[in-house]
């Protein structure tokens, strides 16, 4: 066989051989996920879930994207469906209980609530779950300036006082919620009953000195996570300086200070006017000048 | 006069590419937005302000010695300063926008006063050139046949009025007289609210109240300098050692020195005392300057426009004609590279610096583009100059001959 053709038959060989490599590598084994359920209540309206899916990659976890999940009520069936959702960034997804389930919810004291991923080509199968009892959660606002929050749990067919949970109690702000003391929890006593003293008297708060304060059960085991809202005007009142469309040195050239404008232009018309005059002194020394001629 | 044409064509074209591409042809990004344009608009005027320290204040404060440099003085001035108002609108990348300085400027922003200020300058030192050329106007008219026909006609437009009367002479002193007095303080604004433009900036390096009257220092010993390099080449060039003696190298060589020594004591000031504190957030920024990437450039720019000057002009023998002239380089060249690190290290180091930034950012060397139209720009105000110089006398002529009869009574 000639030189040439023994190297054109290698490379044919190669060629050949190369698709084939795929069939010799092995599967690269699919991840696992963690998906945490967490119920919420807010000012004891319609309960949501916030389902976190997470892998841990390198011993370490992180937050996995783009998962999608069905989420259940008590059973993963098709007549206790509650919503098919996908986790954002943040390896997040939220979604409300439907009114079509309000018969279910009305039925029992405690429900499972079920999420499930069926795997696909990076990660295998998950499922996750949380139990909670109904419970609710109320704010009161002493005069003297308490705050007292109250948690109360469905016993039967009656709201029933639950005693040692612990209650966060905070004036809501535009970022994290800001405790009313020092204090970062209070517990609750055997009527239900957590109270703590207002100490922020200078927070601010909106025109009429209202600020929310905010009652709150924080990844409670039994009851999940709880919180109820109230207005109060313990604030110092807040009359937001507007500069914009008034006269400042940041403002339009319509909007300059009348100072600045009357300081600068009175120095131009002087200059320019001392200039003006010294162009037309040109014009008199050339009439002066024409005048010898004539 | 054609090497100066081409450099300035190089310049053209690079400004074209610029037009044509944007401002992405230079090196500037959102660090360094001011480049070497500004650093060479900050050149000219403080250049420009030597128009009013030999002219204004030779003439308010009776020097008589000064009188054959007046005309050198005042041509500098109007070059720089038509050059420094160029490169503005340079710098402003689509030169559309300089008209939107005058439809939508605010009166409260510095660029604005400066842009007002620059004008003002401009127009009084026209006239302040033009002034006392009308006498000298009248003794070129004599010679028509030497003259040439467009440069006579160019001349009787701009001055066969002058007939030399007393009543003329009286209004033109007066003239210049109040053009004197009025250029000191515009001079004076001009380079303040230029320092102001930095200064009004939170910047490292920028953050002082001595911007001001750091500026004018080191505009009056840059303009000082440009004299009298000029002077050596206009001696040299149309043999005027009658009419720019050595005794105006050695009394402008001791203007240099204590110019050079003014400009170093701001420098001490603006410079010590930031590095004695040695702020965090400025530490990069003056270690930079003092022993990092940009200390050979900085201690180049103080030793050679300071420094080195200072030591040769301190001497007798140093204030001959050639060596005032080599000073003068020195002071020139010395004075470019300060305004360039008054620009650039500065810009390079924010108090605040943006997250995950590019590495380009990081790092500013002016591109063929940018290069070219600076020099484009330097050649350009060296024409202006020579051409002013080739269409006026570059002395005097008229004053000269008063001076020289005042000294012989």
């Amino acid at each position: 066989m000639k030189p040439q053709n023994k190297l054109f038959t290698g490379l044919l060989t190669l060629v050949f051989l190369l698709p084939a490599y795929n069939g010799f590598s092995q599967a690269h084994p699919k991840g696992d996920l963690g998906i945490a359920v967490n119920y919420f209540i807010s000012n004891n309206k319609i309960p949501s879930l916030m389902v976190k899916v997470k892998t841990k990659v390198d011993g370490r976890f992180q937050n996995v994207a783009g998962i999608s999940l069905k989420l259940f009520l008590d059973k993963d069936t098709v007549g206790k469906f509650i919503a098919k959702v996908v986790t954002n960034d943040a390896g997040e997804a939220t979604a409300y209980i439907p009114s079509s389930l309000k018969s279910q919810w009305g039925n029992a004291l405690k429900h499972t609530f079920v999420a499930t991923f069926d795997g696909n080509s990076k990660y295998e199968a998950a499922k996750g779950d949380v139990t909670v009892a109904k419970a609710k959660i109320l704010i009161d606002a002493g005069n003297d300036k308490t705050v007292t929050a109250t948690v109360l749990e469905m016993k039967d067919t009656s709201w029933v006082p639950v005693k040692g949970v612990d209650v966060v109690l905070a004036i809501k702000r535009m970022d994290a919620d800001l405790t009313i003391n020092d204090k970062p929890t209070f517990t609750t006593d055997s009527t239900g009953k957590a109270s703590g003293d207002f100490k922020r008297d200078t927070i601010p708060g909106d025109a009429k000195g209202n600020i929310t304060l905010v009652a709150k059960v924080l990844d409670n085991d039994q009851y999940g996570n709880l919180s109820i809202e109230k207005a109060v005007p313990w604030g110092a009142k807040f009359t937001m300086l507007n500069t914009f469309d008034k006269r400042t040195l940041f403002a339009t050239r319509n909007k300059a200070p009348i100072w600045i404008q009357l300081i600068a232009y009175s120095i131009m018309f002087t200059v320019w006017g001392i200039l003006i005059y010294l162009v037309f002194n040109v014009f008199k020394i050339k009439k002066l000048g024409e005048d010898k001629i004539s | 006069m054609g090497v100066l044409t081409a450099i300035c064509l190089v310049g053209l074209y690079a400004y074209y590419r610029q037009l044509r591409y944007g401002l992405i042809v230079t090196s500037m990004r959102d660090y360094v937005s001011w480049g070497i344009y500004i650093s060479n608009f900050v050149f000219f005027v403080a250049i420009s302000l030597v128009g009013s320290l030999i002219t204004a204040v030779f003439r308010l404060a009776g020097v008589k010695w000064g009188s054959p440099l007046t005309r050198i003085a005042e041509i500098i001035a109007v070059a720089a300063i038509i050059f420094a108002s160029l490169i503005i609108i340079v710098d402003m990348g689509s030169p559309e926008r300089f008209y939107n300085l005058f439809i939508y400027g605010r009166i409260q922003s510095p660029i604005i006063w400066d842009v007002i200020v620059i004008t003002t300058y401009f127009f009084i030192s026209i006239l302040l050139l033009y002034y006392p050329l009308l006498p000298d106007i009248q003794i070129l008219l004599r010679f028509k046949e030497s003259t040439g026909k467009r440069l006579y006609r160019f001349y009787s437009f701009i001055g066969s009025f002058w007939k030399g009367t007393a009543e003329q002479f009286e209004l033109s002193e007066k003239a210049i007289n109040i053009l004197c007095i009025a250029i000191i303080p515009v001079a004076f604004t001009i380079h303040t609210v230029t320092s102001w433009l930095f200064a009004t900036t939170y910047r490292p390096g920028w953050d002082s109240t001595n911007f001001g009257a750091y500026f004018i220092a080191g505009a009056f010993l840059v303009g000082a300098g440009a004299v009298v390099v000029a002077m050596y080449i206009f001696r040299r060039a149309y043999h005027l050692e009658k009419y720019i003696t050595e005794n105006h190298f050695e009394k402008m060589g001791r203007i240099l020195v204590l110019l050079s020594l003014l400009y170093l004591y701001f420098n001490m000031n603006e410079f010590l005392t930031p590095f004695f504190k040695m702020k965090e957030s400025e530490a990069a920024y003056l270690n930079g300057l003092f022993s990092g990437n940009f200390a050979p450039l900085f201690w180049f720019a103080i030793l050679t426009g300071m420094i080195v000057p200072t030591l040769i002009l301190l001497f007798k023998k140093g204030r001959k004609p050639l060596p005032v002239f080599i000073a003068g380089v020195m002071v020139v060249v010395g004075a470019w590279f300060k305004r360039y690190l008054i620009v650039t290290p500065t810009l390079l180091h924010p108090f605040l610096p943006m997250h995950d930034v590019p590495a380009s950012y990081r790092h500013y060397f002016p591109s063929w583009e940018e290069w070219a139209i600076t020099l484009g720009s330097l050649a350009g105000a060296m024409l202006i100059i020579t051409v002013l110089a080739r269409i006026f006398p570059i002395i005097p002529i008229q004053e000269t001959i008063t001076e020289q009869h005042e000294t012989a009574e």
